[in-house]
């Protein structure tokens, strides 16, 4: 590829595109890894019984929770 | 026609245009996010199915996996909708 491509406004915004598709990706990844440990304490049934999935819900909504106080905490401190 | 001007959609390069470069980084970064996503499920699926690895794999073993495969593909969904119906 020719190097003045790289300023083609195309080829930025794929770029930006993939860097906040590989951002979600790697959090979802991350609270699906940190949740499961937690979560899922037996072994694996046919299905999740309803505290398992309650469970893997509410891990994550409390690590949205918890991510929203930490950077309040952190802003508040500048 | 000059030879510059071939094989491509305007602004890119004759050997290599910028959408080839991203059909390819596209089916680069797929490869890559399975592969990580195989390890990931991997790790959990031995820690908790191959609790005491004996001398081959056992059928409660194997029917463990298989049911450890589709949960962590269950979890990494709901976790994904808890992150996106919220905002």
């Amino acid at each position: 590829m020719d190097p003045s491509a790289l300023n083609s406004p195309d080829l930025q915004r794929f770029l930006n595109q993939e860097k906040e598709k590989a951002m979600v990706n790697e959090m979802v990844a991350k609270l699906t890894s940190v949740c499961w440990d937690k979560c899922i304490t037996g072994t694996p049934g046919n299905k999740f019984s309803s505290s398992e999935s309650a469970c893997l819900s509410n891990c994550a909504q409390r690590f949205m929770d918890l991510t929203m106080i930490i950077m309040k905490r952190i802003q508040s401190m500048q | 026609m000059d030879s510059f001007s071939t094989g491509s959609s305007g602004t890119g390069s004759p050997q290599f245009s910028t959408d080839e470069f991203m059909d390819q980084m596209k089916v680069q970064l797929a490869q890559a996010y399975a592969q990580e996503f195989l390890e990931t499920v991997r790790g959990k699926c031995f820690e908790k199915c191959i609790t005491k690895p004996g001398s081959s794999l056992s059928g409660s073993e194997s029917s463990c996996i298989s049911r450890c495969v589709d949960r962590y593909i269950e979890a990494t969904g709901i976790v994904g909708r808890v992150l996106f119906s919220s905002r």
